[in-house]
């Protein structure tokens, strides 16, 4: 199963390599898509596998568990590996209109594919101080990605970005030592049962550092101050790729920690979590109220949105966890295309600040279809993919008779909608300030269809989601339960166990 | 299932179905995009039709697709007298709508997508009325809201458009999200989310601890569609969408969603005291506020928004009441008010198409000019107002009925006198209606010339009117539909026969009272309109706009105030929130007891430990200074280099001391273009602050570590160590690790180091066309140079240390799979020797030394640790699996060859390959910043000199 796991993470590798060595030629960007299509059809492939033989594992370098490194995937894994692929062949096909030939001489599309593998990598990874390494890798990746271009905006905020990414990567190797320190152990599924002997107070320090660590990758309230003030400055390409995935690795991280290790003392944790989650909910959804450009509203929203996903593993009910893995799937094809959608409306109707574009449903209607059926899930309107996700938590929450955390939640879905409402009433309805037309045959055919193939191609499957829950959300409850019960996930990486 | 149940499926999903013809269709035309949203309008009303004798004799169809049943959810449909009712008036409302805006819209306006938000609007109200499934009702109650949404807006243009359609999404989604909850909540009480199950297990609801929860969290949902008082004020302002759309969505259908489900849910949830007094006091509250200010209202359409609040208060209170009686006429004015009010809003349209303006005081005088409006008009209007021998009167008394012997509280007055006086205010507005815009003199300054409208626009009020007055001399012809929704509506079998004349009763006498109340409202309604308007009161979109801006605002300033831009306070709050959390996790039970003793500290350790600590400590007093912080942060990273070597770990002490040199070497380059002092960004009592933090981080940080080491573990590195030169064929553990137990987290590193190096480049590059490259230009460097830049002594001295360098490169390289050293290291020690040469003679000079392109090495290198994975794949072994072999060639010891190796020399490729790009990014800095570049080995050429003294003598 070795290469199943490995290919995902080579595949873009070897890409970003293809276009590294041909970054002065068009043919670059090409190569990006190919590669990100043959990532679809790897990952399909390993999603088939998994959902046929349950979790598989491998072990690189054919040392055994848990002396080497392991890759291993379960359905979370897999999904997540899947979902990154079609965001990677969106972006890739966006990209050709979104990104100019300086940005690709200064390596663009090796930065890209080497972020799509540090993504991948960190999914399938099954070994923590590997993660942590995937982890560097979509830091250093993604500030490239964020300071190409060099507008001083960009470099103002990507010293924010990765200075504060930096001290949570910090964090996250201070917690790995103390953990290694405890257990003598880096393989997961080995600290599965490992951490049972060791101090269990001392545990739970170490369980705060990794939610901490995790917390400003994911961008949790109050560790979240690096996102808005970097992801409205780059390239929308990159904008989206980040706004679907890399906050996600947080909560994928967050995810699996905090079901498979760190849940000796839930009482604690989870109940910090559950703050936590209530919290992001709430100031990332009031931020983005008093946003007034385009791009920054979204990059708010992503940060109560995450609130959402941590809602689900802070209540660790099945129906939670099924619905924290559902939002975290639908979320980022819903992100990555609003972002997709922003680049295009700042590029036929001149920017991204609300109260100097409009115009855009009267002259480009199309643009407009498309940006109601992710802004609509995103505010959790029936019957697109956002409402099943916000319902699932929803009746997690009453269920357990959470009743106040279930008000927080609808609340925010509440003032969500307001926001979508004012991009919608300003961006779409009002007539434009200048008296511009943004048209989008201002766009060449070649730039049109690179644009509007993949926002099209989201939002067709935030309909499918919406539509066809089922399959969806039957796939979460597997993921599920594999993540609350970890057997297979253990047996899978390290044998049966006596 | 039956034919019956496929048919109502069909009913179900016609209009979705349908919605997608006319947006697609417009190129075909105004009437032909109306024609293909009439036809599965009038399919659905027709096969409605086809099922309706059934339903009428009390049969209940029903029809059932499994979609999630793991949620408890299923698109399961049913249709009795209730559901019937609803549908037959959404679609039969539905084409006459359609009717009227084909003629009502102009050619300016988008009609393909009008109809397309029609067709959607009309398959989720039919969606609500047909459901057996709350949560299938809830997913449609939401659609309706958002076709809505896109109905109000639909004349974009109009600022108010704009506003109402955000006003009422906001309030009917937040009721909504509330409605959800409450559905959930009831679903919880019964075990089912089937309605049917619901209706039936209404004594186990009402006994239930969550019924009052549920009960309001359901109403607040209600309310809101139903612009219930204090919800009602959307509505007036949703008027800013086209006549159609009021008529349609905010008269007929939407705004009856809440009374539907009211009237849905009444077994369920009605005859409690919470019920009666939550929404019968909700209603009569609504219906008197509402009917006063529509006395009040000039507007035309705003007049007949307030009017249809007041009516909604009216059935909901009805509904409050909890009586079977009250149930049939609440039903019966279902009826009624859908025809005289949509009616009336076409009537108001075609005014406002005609006379170009809607406001009643530029009206008056229009029967001459507008007869058929007129009659049209005065027939609905007198319905409302309630006059016998229309439809209005007969529900109107059914109600006063009701009131006369409603107690509320312990006053038996409190009920008919409020709803007396509603009825007499809606006797005054009606009239008011009737003769200020139709009655009087004509006048000569209307903004446009008005006639009748043609056929298409008046035929359908006309119909509508028909009907009232029908109903209104033959009531019993209703009889029969009556009877089945409010059957549905109670659960009982119930048999009501309407009919004019109830007798003397006290419904009489209220109803005479409310007429010539209405009549004497009417003639003093220019003084009481004065007093009216000069009289103060709360505007509830005031408040709401005032509302939501003090929130934004409020929100804007604490955004703000906490996203200052400034690092040091994100990194506070990171800090505090760390330290705070470690802390009470720290602090719970208490600790085991540790295992281990302490040892005593030795004496070079201590000296250490403080020579770490004085560094340390004075580069955080220093650090404005940055060339001396540099200094010291050399300093700290030999202090721990050589806690590596006491510890017995060379390899780390090797690495450590490659990259302190490499890393400080390039600082300091990198620091010859910087300013060369920080200025002072913090105040003293935030330095005070952030000491404080940080000595409690470090603190914790040192707790933690010194918890840890108290303890014993058991480690996986024994078994590194036992299988280190038996598998991966070293000696040296640490190596193996690096390329072998562990190759793949090293293929990643380098990877960092890789994409660093172009990270750095593509930064500089950026750099030198932007703002710092300009400043960069103008900064003067010639003062603080040394006049020798290039001194003969260190050329010399790095000419020869370069051989000498590669040498040990290569050494450290070749041991490094037995012995201290690796790639790693090695592409350190020759980067340094290059840097070297850099110091020693510029780096034009280097640069034109060097014969392969640091891209290349970079991509070279990782390509090569790549490929030594991907060749223990091809060999059928996992990824990066290694394989090793011994190979003697005299006059050399024997030495091994192992595939590590080869992955090794990727990392030393990459290694050095990202060192000299960064070392290339900052030269080009230094020569974008005018530094003059020399080609010679050094400035001053001996040669020259030499020369010049043999020319000399």
């Amino acid at each position: 199963m070795s290469w199943l796991l490995a290919l995902p993470i080579a595949i873009p590798f070897l890409t970003a390599v293809a276009t590294f060595l041909t970054r002065d030629m068009p043919v670059g960007r090409w190569l990006s898509i190919i590669g990100s299509a043959i990532l679809l059809a790897a990952s399909i492939v390993l999603m088939n596998t998994v959902l046929r033989e349950g979790v598989i594992a491998g072990q690189m370098g054919g040392w055994a568990a848990p002396f080497g490194i392991t890759l291993v995937a379960d359905l979370l894994s897999a999904v997540m590996v899947l979902i990154t692929a079609i965001v990677a062949v969106a972006v890739s096909i966006y990209a050709l209109a979104d990104v100019d030939e300086k940005m690709e001489r200064l390596g663009y599309h090796a930065l890209f594919n080497m972020l799509i593998a540090g993504v991948v990598g960190a999914f399938v990874t099954g070994d923590l101080f590997n993660l942590y390494v995937w982890f560097e890798v979509m830091l250093i990746a993604s500030f490239g990605l964020l300071v190409l271009g060099g507008r001083p905006e960009q470099i103002d905020g990507g010293v924010k970005y990765v200075a504060l990414n930096l001290v949570s990567t910090i964090m996250f190797l201070t917690g790995i030592g103390l953990l290694y320190g405890m257990t003598g152990t880096l393989n997961m599924a080995d600290l599965a049962s490992a951490v049972d002997t060791a101090d269990q107070q001392l545990l739970t320090v170490v369980a705060v550092l990794f939610m901490i660590a995790f917390g400003v990758k994911a961008a949790v309230f109050p560790l979240f101050f690096w996102l808005p003030a970097s992801y409205h400055t780059p390239a929308f390409s990159v904008s989206a790729v980040f706004a679907g995935l890399l906050t996600k690795v947080g909560v994928y991280a967050l995810l699996r920690m905090f079901t498979l290790v760190f849940d000796h003392d839930t009482a604690f944790t989870h109940t910090i979590l559950l703050w936590v989650a209530g919290f992001t909910m709430v100031v990332g959804v009031l931020g983005a109220a008093a946003q007034s450009d385009m791009r920054k509203i979204l990059s708010f929203h992503i940060v109560s949105q995450i609130g959402y996903m941590i809602l689900g593993l802070a209540l660790l009910t099945p129906l939670a966890i099924v619905g924290a893995v559902f939002y975290l799937v639908h979320h980022i094809v819903v992100k990555a295309n609003l972002f997709l959608i922003a680049g295009v409306a700042q590029r036929i109707a001149g920017g991204t600040e609300l109260s100097r574009i409009g115009g855009l449903y009267k002259s480009a209607p199309f643009l407009a279809v498309l940006f109601v059926i992710p802004a609509f899930s995103l505010a959790g309107f029936p019957p697109l993919s956002g409402f099943w996700a916000k319902f699932l938590l929803v009746k997690a929450t009453l269920e357990i008779e959470a009743w106040f955390i279930a008000f927080i939640a609808l609340a925010v879905g509440l003032l969500t909608i307001y926001s979508m409402t004012k991009i919608w009433a300003q961006a779409f309805w009002e007539p434009h300030p200048d008296g511009v037309e943004p048209k989008l045959s201002k766009l060449s055919t070649r730039e049109r269809n690179a644009f509007l193939i993949p926002i099209a191609g989201l939002a067709i499957l935030t309909v499918i989601i919406g539509t066809m829950p089922e399959p969806f959300v039957q796939f979460a409850e597997r993921s599920a339960a594999q993540l609350l019960d970890p057997t297979p996930y253990i047996t899978a990486v390290l044998g049966e166990q006596p | 299932m039956s034919h019956e149940g496929t048919l109502l499926i069909i009913i179900a999903l016609l209009p979705f179905v349908g919605a997608l013809v006319p947006g697609v269709m417009i190129r075909a035309g105004r009437t032909a995009c109306a024609w293909f949203t009439a036809v599965p309008t009038a399919l659905a009303l027709i096969m409605l039709l086809i099922l309706a004798p059934d339903v009428m004799r009390g049969e209940v169809i029903q029809a059932e697709l499994q979609w999630m049943p793991q949620l408890g959810l299923s698109a399961s449909f049913f249709l009795d007298g209730l559901g019937l009712l609803f549908a037959c008036m959404i679609t039969g409302v539905g084409l006459l709508i359609i009717l009227y805006a084909r003629f009502y819209l102009s050619g300016d306006d988008p009609m393909g997508q009008f109809y397309t938000y029609l067709l959607l609007f009309q398959g989720a109200m039919l969606g609500i009325v047909l459901s057996d499934n709350i949560l299938l009702l809830l997913i449609f109650w939401e659609l309706t809201s958002l076709s809505s949404f896109l109905l109000i807006g639909y004349w974009k243009h109009l600022p108010e458009g704009r506003q109402g359609a955000k006003m009422a999404l906001t309030v009917t989604g937040a009721g909504g999200l509330a409605m959800i909850a409450g559905m959930l909540i009831l679903g919880n009480i019964v075990g089912s989310y089937n309605l049917t199950d619901i209706l039936q297990a209404g004594d186990q609801i009402k006994a239930s601890e969550w019924y009052l929860p549920a009960l309001i969290l359901i109403l607040l949902g209600v309310f809101t569609k139903s612009a219930q008082f204090p919800f009602h004020f959307w509505l007036p302002h949703a008027m800013a969408a086209p006549t159609p759309v009021s008529a349609y969505l905010h008269s007929a259908t939407m705004v009856k969603a809440g009374v539907f489900l009211m009237a849905r849910m009444w077994p369920a949830l009605a005859g409690t005291d919470a019920w009666f007094y939550i929404v019968a006091t909700t209603g009569l509250i609504t219906m008197v506020m509402g009917a006063l200010i529509a006395l009040f209202k000039d507007d035309l359409k705003a007049l007949l928004a307030f009017s249809t609040v007041s009516h909604l208060g009216l059935l909901t209170m009805l509904l409050g009441f909890g009586t079977q009686a009250a149930a049939v006429a609440a039903v019966f004015h279902i009826i009624n008010h859908l025809t005289f009010k949509a009616a009336l809003f076409m009537t108001a349209g075609i005014i406002d198409h005609e006379a170009h303006t809607r406001d009643i005081k530029r009206l008056g005088g229009l029967r001459h000019l507008m007869p058929i409006t007129f009659l049209i008009g005065t027939v609905a209007a007198l319905s409302m107002a309630g006059i016998p021998l229309f439809n209005g009167f007969l529900s109107k008394e059914m109600m006063l009925e009701e009131a006369s012997h409603t107690k509320w509280l312990d006053s038996y007055y409190v009920v008919p006198v409020l709803a007396t006086f509603g009825a007499l205010l809606s006797v005054a507005y009606s009239f008011r209606f009737i003769s200020h815009v139709f009655l009087g003199p004509v006048r000569d300054d209307y903004p446009s010339n008005p006639h009748d409208p043609p056929a298409g626009m008046w035929l359908a009020p006309a119909l509508l009117c028909t009907l009232v007055i029908v109903i209104g001399v033959a009531p019993f012809l209703a009889d029969g539909i009556v009877r089945a929704a409010a059957s549905a509506v109670t659960g009982a079998e119930l048999d009501p026969h309407l009919k004019i004349w109830h007798g003397v009763t006290p419904a009489l006498w209220m109803s005479i009272i409310a007429v010539l109340g209405g009549l004497v409202l009417l003639l003093l309604h220019r003084p009481l309109d004065k007093a009216w308007i000069a009289t103060p009161r709360p505007e509830a979109k005031a408040i709401f706009d005032a509302l939501i801006m003090s929130v934004v605002a409020l929100m804007r300033r604490i955004t703000d105030a906490t996203h200052n831009g400034a690092i040091s306070r994100y990194l506070a709050i990171f800090t505090v929130a760390s330290v705070a959390l470690g802390w009470i996790a720290y602090s719970g039970s208490g600790l085991s007891a540790p295992t281990r003793e302490l040892l005593p500290v030795p004496i070079v350790i201590a000296v250490g430990w403080v020579m770490l600590v004085v560094a340390t400590v004075s580069v955080v007093v220093m650090h404005h200074h940055r060339f001396r912080a540099l200094v010291l942060i050399g300093i700290i990273g030999l202090s721990i280099s050589a806690g590596f070597v006491y510890l017995s770990a060379p390899d780390l002490a090797l690495t450590q001391i490659s990259v302190e040199t490499v890393t400080i070497m390039l600082l300091l380059l990198a620091l010859h273009f910087l300013p060369k002092v920080t200025p002072a960004e913090s105040s003293g009592a935030m330095r005070f602050r952030d000491g404080i933090i940080a000595l409690a981080a470090g603190g914790g940080v040192g707790a933690l570590a010194y918890a840890f080491l108290m303890r014993d573990i058991e480690t996986i590195s024994d078994y590194h160590i036992a299988n280190s030169y038996e598998g991966g064929g070293g000696t040296n553990v640490v190596n193996v690790i690096l390329v072998d137990f562990r190759g793949y987290d090293t293929f990643g590193e380098i990877i960092v180091l890789g994409i660093a190096g172009l990270v750095i480049y593509a930064l500089m590059h950026a750099l030198l066309d932007g703002p710092a490259a300009r400043r960069l230009k103008n900064t003067d460097y010639t003062q603080d140079r040394s006049r020798d830049r290039h001194p003969l002594m260190m050329v010399v001295v790095t000419r020869v240390l370069m051989p000498i360098a590669v040498v040990v490169g290569i050494y450290i390289f070749l041991r490094g799979h037995n012995q201290p050293g690796g790639g790693f290291v090695a592409g350190l020690v020759i980067a340094i020797a290059l840097l070297m040469q850099y110091m020693a003679s510029g780096f034009a000079w280097t640069q034109e030394r060097k014969k392969i392109e640091y891209h290349t090495m970079i991509g070279l290198g990782v390509v090569i640790a790549a490929l030594t994975g991907v060749g223990s794949w091809l060999a059928g072994r996992p990824f990066l699996t290694s394989a090793y072999t011994y190979v003697h060639l005299p006059p050399i010891e024997e030495f091994e060859l192992a595939t590590a190796m080869l992955f090794d020399l990727g990392v030393f490729l990459t290694v050095l390959g990202a060192v000299m790009l960064m070392l290339y990014s900052l030269s080009r800095i230094a020569r974008s910043a005018g530094e003059t570049v020399n080609e010679a080995a050094m400035d001053y050429d001996p040669g020259e000199h030499v020369e010049d003294a043999k020319g000399g003598t």
